[in-house]
């Protein structure tokens, strides 16, 4: 347990740029421990908070309206390997990729990949339904979870799917799947494991225009291929990443599509050859193919360290998570390039273009409170202009506190209502991580959670 | 019909017109389910409407079951109340169609063939299979079905991206979106998977649609053993191999689907039937690759379809559940998800069970995890067994840790079986769940899972 003023101020922060206070911060062993928790919040009227490695980009590991934020780092056991049926059973401390390394002997993987899948952990993925750059093919995380286990902000403990395909009955599973822990704390997880592919290739293709590029992935599809990863870099981006990382971007050119195909390697090779044809019909300047594991990684280095490269040029900046149909890339590029001249901030462009889904980066100081300022009403703006285009607020980050307010965008007030009916059929007094996912307002529970009397944790 | 229905009958004509009611006994009794028929069946054509009678249903205290093609209605137990059929096959349009973003929004009643059909022009499509001429997209959904693409594409699940529904209260709302990727709220869509219109009445779909590959073959590989045709599965799933259909059927659904065209089934065998897609080399490596594996676990025949003996038998594949439970006027069917590891343990307890029981069956295994098996008394007189039979093979599944439930079966059996699993720990939730979306019990009371 923690509850030191600075102890806690870890526990201030996720990966967004979201804050808030926690009261005490533990550490559950065990689903039971997270049972005896939650009737201890539940005597002293206490917001709970579940919590995996904090990496989430929406604010939903953070402790909004104070409270007890559990945090789930002891409880990362793989409990079981079932290779014949390829199914893992986990604690929701488990970080994602070491799953993945644990069942590799066996020649299996746990699909989802966010960025951040060295620390981010299977019970964060289950909350916010963590995406990355494979979901194009693989899908989300909901696609890769058959069952939970769950402790009920009342402390019940409840099994909802199970280890076979289905289970006669609501989907359950699926609906908890992306709550964003304002439904139940996760306690155990069945995640299904895919085989590793026989063969894998990735190519680079290089471009003087951001509408070839686009083009280029619309028209693979056409050809029948579903590449396992399409991911794209702009030319400021690109540039940013260069001069961090030398990945061989030529600093003229206007965006890099990074694609990969696997599966059976007559497919791959075919596959590639397709990829190759239809980027050079749309005027790639240069197609680029790994030729082994050592130039994969470097295509691959471009693209997993381009946040940390926009780190170096910036001292803040805000993630982005919008979709659109992945046609109207180019006009929604020329947009976000007004509201970056509109609020005098620069915003790089890196996205899995395959699926339309958009990560802007827009760069702040988040020392300058007009900065700050005006990067949230650019990321507003943004947020805007994907519905506008007919997408969504976010493809795998969730909503958390970040976006909350912004949901009438997409529901109307009956869409919402109906809404917090179902949040409240889990978790009536909106105890669970209030102040997430719906936008505040009447009727909520969590505008009567008080905060921590003082005696457990200063404020600072 | 007494009074109090005719006033409800010309109090509902006034909502939809009086072109788009029926009330006359032929028309209604298609309408039955499970031997319950309503007064009247409406044929809305928007949400409002839909609303407005929903919202009518809610103050007169009527129960309403939506209906589409037909094809699924057996599923689920009898309904406790059953006045107003909601036949939705009058909405069937596309919405929207956008090839190159890969999405598809629809109307609820527009049939999985129309569907394909038009997805064909631009060469994709969205992996289920027609359950039926007449199943229309939001009846598949509501039953859960499933299809022979199943292996390689999923369900429902992994491509349905958002809904637009109607709740029992009258109130249209939506949950999800239009485009391939969104975690945006909460995914109430996922919850009108296979929950038999007891949430609400679905009006727009939309999914994820996919390309068509360049060219595909299906292999059919007969063993006379279940246990090799399972172990040839199990290789084929750990093996690099990446087939789109790997279904199995026993002796008895082979005789049955050779009645219905695939006659180069040979009765005597079970059959793998496995689908590979791609360019050449691509069809080639499984070619091979599978030819060796069946070889070496003694195979009997290995056959490669041409284009219309394959159309011809996923087509069979697509409608097994429907066509075994035809046969007979006492047949019923079970639907059982298991463990791939524990496939032919299940396998040789049922037919143990069905053997005992003398019943003809017939079973299909889809994507190495789910299977159908169907039990066919030739003869009427039989039903009291196939009833044993029925609630045996039931205990035996939830003993077995696999989840059952009867999927289809005569009407009568259901006043004495529960065609659902006993609810778990999980009830509670789904308890408080239906009361959100149905807070009067207007839609398909009694029919789901817990009496739901």
């Amino acid at each position: 347990m923690l509850s030191k003023p600075d102890d806690l101020l870890l526990y201030e922060y996720d990966g967004s740029v979201e804050q808030a206070h926690p009261d005490v911060i533990v550490f559950p062993g065990r689903k039971e421990h997270v049972v005896e928790i939650v009737k201890l919040a539940n005597r002293y009227e206490l917001p709970i908070v579940g919590r995996g490695a904090g990496t989430g980009l929406s604010g939903g590991a953070i402790a909004r309206a104070g409270g007890v934020v559990l945090a789930f780092s002891r409880m990362n056991h793989i409990l079981e390997v079932d290779s014949e049926n390829q199914i893992a059973v986990v604690e929701p401390g488990v970080v994602n990729l070491d799953l993945s390394r644990a069942v590799e002997k066996y020649g299996l993987y746990f699909a989802p990949d966010p960025s951040s899948q060295k620390s981010c952990t299977i019970g964060g993925n289950v909350s916010e339904n963590s995406g990355g750059p494979h979901t194009l093919a693989y899908g989300v995380t909901s696609s890769h979870v058959t069952g939970l286990e769950l402790v009920m902000p009342d402390g019940k403990v409840v099994r909802v799917g199970g280890r076979t395909a289905e289970v006669p009955g609501y989907d359950l599973t699926g609906l908890v799947i992306g709550s964003e822990g304002t439904f139940a704390l996760v306690t155990e997880i069945i995640a299904k494991l895919l085989r590793v592919p026989e063969d894998v290739r990735t190519l680079l293709a290089i471009y003087d225009s951001l509408e070839d590029a686009t083009d280029s992935v619309v028209d693979i599809t056409a050809r029948g291929i579903i590449p396992a990863a399409c991911e794209m870099l702009d030319g400021w981006t690109l540039r940013a990443v260069e001069s961090y990382v030398h990945a061989g971007f030529p600093l003229d050119s206007a965006a890099v599509l990074l694609m990969e195909v696997e599966g059976v390697r007559e497919t791959v090779e075919a596959e590639a050859s397709d990829i190759v044809e239809v980027c050079r019909a749309h005027r790639a300047r240069e197609v680029r193919r790994a030729r082994d594991n050592r130039e994969r990684a470097l295509l691959w280095k471009g693209r997993k360290e381009a946040f940390g490269a926009v780190g170096r040029v910036s001292p803040s900046y805000y993630v982005l998570d919008g979709v659109i149909p992945r046609t109207k890339l180019t006009p929604t590029l020329l947009r976000i390039e007004e509201i970056s001249t509109k609020y005098a901030l620069v915003i790089g462009n890196i996205f899995h273009a395959g699926d339309g889904n958009l990560h802007p980066l827009i760069l702040f100081d988040h020392r300058d409170p007009d900065q700050f300022h005006r990067a949230r009403a650019a990321g507003t703006a943004i947020m805007q202009l994907c519905i506008e285009m007919g997408g969504t607020l976010t493809g795998e980050h969730g909503v958390g506190m970040e976006k909350n307010e912004l949901m009438p965008l997409m529901f109307t007030e009956a869409d919402l209502e109906l809404m917090r009916k179902v949040r409240a059929a889990f978790n009536p007094v909106g105890r669970l991580n209030p102040g997430k996912v719906l936008p505040l307002g009447k009727g909520c529970g969590e505008t009567r959670l008080q905060p921590l009397p003082t005696s457990v944790g200063e404020r600072p | 019909m007494s009074h109090a229905t005719v006033s409800v009958a010309e109090r509902l004509a006034d909502l939809v017109g009086p072109s788009r009611i029926l009330t006359d006994a032929t028309a209604i009794t298609t309408y039955e389910v499970d031997g319950c028929r309503p007064c009247a069946v409406l044929l809305p054509n928007s949400a409002a409407e839909i609303a407005e009678i929903l919202r009518f249903a809610s103050a007169e205290h009527l129960a309403v079951i939506p209906v589409g093609g037909k094809t699924h209605l057996h599923i689920g137990m009898p309904p406790h109340r059953y006045d107003v059929a909601i036949d939705i096959c009058g909405m069937n349009r596309v919405l929207a169609y956008e090839p190159r973003d890969l999405t598809l929004a629809v109307e609820p009643g527009i049939t999985y063939s129309d569907i394909d059909r038009r997805l064909q022009e631009n060469r994709q499509f969205l992996p289920l299979g027609a359950a039926g001429k007449s199943a229309t997209i939001a009846g598949m959904v509501a039953a859960a079905a499933d299809g022979p693409l199943r292996y390689a594409y999923g369900t429902c699940k992994d491509f349905l991206l958002g809904l637009e529904f109607v709740t029992g209260e009258g109130i249209v709302s939506k949950s999800g979106g239009s485009v391939v990727k969104n975690v945006t709220g909460y995914e109430l869509h996922k919850l009108f998977i296979g929950s038999l219109g007891t949430l609400g009445v679905i009006t727009r779909l939309n999914f994820r649609t996919f390309p068509l590959p360049l060219a595909r073959q299906m292999f059919v590989i007969s063993f006379e053993r279940h246990s090799d045709a399972i172990v040839f599965c199990r290789q084929i799933v750990n093996s690099h191999l990446q087939p789109k259909i790997l279904d199995v059927i026993d002796p008895g659904a082979a005789a049955l689907l050779a009645d219905r065209g695939a006659g180069f089934l040979n009765r005597q065998s079970w059959f793998v039937i496995v689908q590979a897609s791609g360019q050449e080399p691509v069809l080639k490596r499984h070619r091979q690759d599978l030819a060796s594996l069946a070889a070496t676990l003694g195979a009997r025949e290995f056959l490669t379809l041409d284009e219309t003996q394959r159309d011809q038998l996923f087509a069979c594949l697509s409608q097994f559940s429907a066509i075994a439970f035809e046969t007979t006027s006492v047949a019923a069917v079970l639907r059982i998800a298991a463990l791939p590891g524990a496939l032919t343990e299940i396998v040789e307890k049922v037919r143990k069970v069905t053997d005992q029981h003398e019943l003809a069956c017939a079973a299909l295994i889809r994507a190495h995890r789910i299977l159908y098996l169907a039990l066919m008394p030739e003869d009427a007189r039989l039903y009291p067994k196939l009833v044993s039979c029925c609630r045996e093979l039931m205990q035996l599944c939830l003993s077995s840790g696999a989840a059952a439930m009867i999927e289809r079966c005569p009407a009568k059996m259901k006043a004495i079986l529960d065609v659902w699993p006993s609810p778990g720990s999980e009830f509670e939730i789904a308890r408080r769940l239906k009361g959100v979306f149905d807070p009067h019990s207007v839609l398909s009371p009694g029919r789901f899972r817990g009496n739901i």
